[in-house]
């Protein structure tokens, strides 16, 4: 009986294949079937937390964003002991992006808008506060963040939590006393400018970037005084050299990346003003190139009309020094982009064997569907492959870095152009992606959205979007919405996947024992086996995840995992039926995306922790 | 309410005993301020105002849309949505995007045409921007006569998964 239903299982998934290969050859984008993909042997974190495992100080757990953890208690063959320990009610009911902390047996957490800080102590039974912090938080600023009143999180250094606010401020507060040490406005409200990324701190200075790109905002990153908030340099992404800090160490790999102004050039008139590229995604940090890495955000309008030429350096890749800001290499990885395809993605840092020989690189899986594999002191591409279906182009040329644009899915191509993949969600969205140097793999929350399009005309008002088009969205090829996959970035190759029937838009955990663990938006959270992608264990928790798992030991020496569940962000409140129930949000237009999401999961705003059972 | 309003009539009284007192630039003052009081351009009455005390707004006029039942002001109004970026806040046909959707009968500020036309006019504390500043009063009117075209009924219904919609009961 279990032989035969053994058989038939098989025989559903060999069919499975043979659809999924033909829905394939229709995307021109396939990712080699599981079990053909080996493990990368002699891959390291290129710069692997300095502190203790035990804890977690910053958004993707080290510089590199590896979201790798050396703990290694929890392991394949005790997964399935994993209980709830213990949970915590944030007191909001928004979209729960971003992660905990934990330094000096205290965690940390950060609510999205109005932007709580709570300190939790772990040393008592209970988990009692140490403090709460309310920060002084302009409620204006609710309604000019694009896509939920997100936080990405805080960075812990110096003794402080730092951390931004969605009005545009950055704070400093006391890690003891939970007392604000400073506060600095950074963006600019009236403009459009809010604040949802999760700063890094690296050399005494805090690392931050605006968010804005459907406001007509002009993107920037900018390096406070960790211990004062003076701000110590801006720069922007669009403009001249001067303000985009583009002097005689600039030197982009390629030929079409370089010229006098070329940030400001590649723009209509001073369109570049408003062009969007903002900096509202993760940042990296090298510390022997002395530089920190980051993308940028869509170029503004959607509507390609206003803005002809490449628009740099919008959805872009740019590497700047630490200390002074200027720009030393960018790299463009969509030019004009026509699709709101932001390069913002999470940029990890790694050494992998490159044609036999160690490469330092940086792994990014861009929006637009792309896995790049990049030299992180210079900005050549040395590989990019499709990890999602997509149509929109039919490869990068590694001569130029450019995509090969399929010109039936130019947006302007016709009034209405229908079936675009990815859709304008990306193959990957903020959802960030971990590194295990064990397997040598990338674990990659994707989505499989398909879109179409329509421009229309659009002004600019300050303080007002600046979109000009709608996109409704639809699942892509394969019957599913989203695929939890793992990535070899030597060979662009995916070694396994796992299919979801949502987007699966929370961040990824790997850890030493062996156990990858990721959430879904529709409540599940899953621990998966690292070399085969087998579900170990799975806890329904009690609102869609769309934030990213971290690993600690507790002061008891237990291993604990623990992660946000709080469905929002883009894809959760605006597309997510009735999910938002109590909003005025469930009869929109985009609700078909995803029509039976709602009868699996409610908003929500909990923390929750897990463990092993003593059994 | 008669009763109530003796008692009030007593309050006031007693409050005007001891104004008396007061120096002349005070009592012109509360002149002054009886007469703003009765300046019924300010106030737009809401149908769920409370009225402490029982007492209504006395002196208020509900503002009036000199476009009531005008379908060409519709259909300007329309073209006024798109014009200004309403249309990517509260999305297309007001389904709802980054602001909230106004075809679903759950207002925030009131649905009446004053109230509309407040919310356009003055903007709202969660980033609806102040249009006054911006727009002229009938723009504002037609903006309001397309806004309220919008609705599809009161408590739009939810989703019950039975494949059914049901009249909402409630959050």
């Amino acid at each position: 009986m279990i032989t035969a239903l053994g058989f038939r299982l098989s025989a559903f998934a060999a069919i499975g294949s043979v659809l999924l290969a033909a829905c394939g050859k229709q995307t021109s984008a396939t990712a080699d079937s599981a079990g053909s993909v080996a493990q990368v042997r002699g891959a390291s974190i290129a710069f692997p937390r300095s502190g203790s495992a035990d804890e977690w100080p910053m958004p993707g757990g080290d510089y590199s964003n590896s979201r790798y953890s050396e703990l290694a208690q929890i392991t394949p063959a005790n997964a399935t002991r994993l209980r709830a320990a213990w949970t915590f009610s944030t007191g909001v009911l928004r979209g729960h992006e971003g992660q905990p902390l934990v330094v000096d047996k205290t965690m940390y957490l950060v609510t999205p808008y109005p932007n709580v800080s709570y300190a939790i102590d772990l040393t008592t039974e209970g988990q009692p506060l140490k403090w709460k912090f309310r920060p002084e938080n302009a409620q204006a600023a609710q309604g000019l963040a694009c896509c939920d009143v997100v936080n990405r999180g805080a960075s812990l250094a110096n003794g402080a939590l730092f951390y931004n606010l969605l009005d545009g401020h950055t704070v400093a507060v006391d890690a003891a006393t939970g007392v604000q040490r400073w506060k600095t406005q950074m963006g600019d409200l009236q403009r459009g400018e809010t604040i949802t990324m999760a700063p890094i701190v690296a050399k005494g200075k805090v690392l931050v970037g605006s968010s804005g790109g459907e406001m007509g905002v002009r993107g920037w990153i900018a390096a406070l005084d960790a211990a004062s908030g003076k701000q110590l340099w801006r720069a922007y992404n669009l403009g001249p050299d001067k303000d985009v800090k583009a002097g005689t160490r600039f030197k982009p790999f390629y030929s079409q990346d370089r010229g006098t102004d070329i940030a400001m050039t590649s723009w209509p008139g001073e369109s570049w003003k408003i062009g969007g590229g903002a900096a509202w995604g993760w940042f990296s940090y090298d510390p022997d190139l002395n530089l920190v890495f980051y993308g940028t955000s869509n170029p503004g309008p959607w509507n390609v009309a206003h803005r002809t030429g490449d628009n740099k350096w919008s959805a872009s890749i740019l590497a700047r020094d630490v200390d002074t800001g200027e720009l030393v290499w960018a790299f463009q990885v969509t030019p004009h982009d026509m699709w709101d395809y932001d390069a913002v993605n999470e940029n990890i840092l790694v050494n992998l064997p490159f044609d036999g020989a160690p490469r330092k690189v940086m792994v990014h899986f861009d929006r637009n569907g792309f896995a790049y594999t990049i030299d992180r002191a210079t900005g050549q591409v040395l590989l990019a492959k499709p990890y999602v279906p997509m149509n929109w182009s039919t490869g990068v040329d590694l001569a130029t870095g450019r995509p090969n644009v399929n010109p039936e899915k130019r947006t302007n191509a016709a009034p209405k152009v229908k079936n675009i993949c990815p859709s304008l969600e990306g193959g990957k969205n903020q959802q960030p992606a971990a590194f295990s140097p064990a397997t040598g793999w990338f674990y990659v929350p994707t989505n499989n959205l398909c879109m179409d399009w329509e421009s229309r005309e659009v002004s600019y008002i300050a303080g007002t979007p600046y979109i000009g088009a709608s996109a409704p969205e639809m699942g892509g090829p394969g019957g599913y919405k989203g695929e939890f996959i793992a990535w070899d970035a030597t060979t662009g190759r995916k070694a396994w996947g796992i299919k979801e029937p949502y987007p699966v838009w929370g961040g990824a955990l790997a850890t030493a024992g062996g156990v990858v663990f990721y959430g879904t938006l529709d409540g599940w959270f899953k621990a998966v086996d690292a070399i085969n992608g087998k579900v170990l264990w799975k806890f329904k928790v009690g609102s869609g995840v769309v934030g990213n798992p971290v690993t600690y030991k507790g002061p008891d020496g237990k291993q604990y995992v623990a992660v946000y569940s709080g469905i929002g962000g883009d894809m959760g409140l605006l597309i997510a039926g009735d999910v938002a129930a109590n909003l005025p949000y469930d009869v929109r237009e985009r609700g078909s995306t995803l029509p039976e999401l709602a009868k699996w999961t409610s908003w929500g705003g909990m923390l929750f922790v897990f463990s092993l059972d003593e059994k | 309410m008669s009763q109530h309003r003796t008692a009030f009539g007593v309050v006031s009284f007693t409050l005007c005993v001891a104004l008396v007192g007061f120096s002349t630039q005070n009592a012109s003052r509360a002149t002054q301020d009886a007469a703003r009081a009765r300046d019924t351009t300010k106030f737009v009455v809401h149908g769920d105002h409370i009225r402490p005390g029982g007492i209504a707004l006395r002196d208020s006029t509900a503002m009036r849309n000199p476009f009531e039942g005008d379908k060409n002001a519709i259909e300007l109004g329309s073209k006024l949505f798109i014009s200004y970026n309403c249309v990517d806040c509260h999305g297309a046909d007001g389904s709802g995007a980054m602001g909230p959707a106004l075809m679903d009968g759950r207002w925030h500020f009131g649905g009446s045409a004053a109230e509309v036309y407040e919310s356009i006019a003055q903007g709202r504390p969660d980033g609806m921007p102040a249009w006054g500043g911006l727009l002229d009063k009938n723009s504002i009117w037609r903006l309001v006569s397309y806004v309220r075209s919008l609705e599809k009924g009161k408590d739009v219904a939810t989703e019950n998964f039975t494949g059914k919609t049901v009249e909402r009961t409630g959050h």
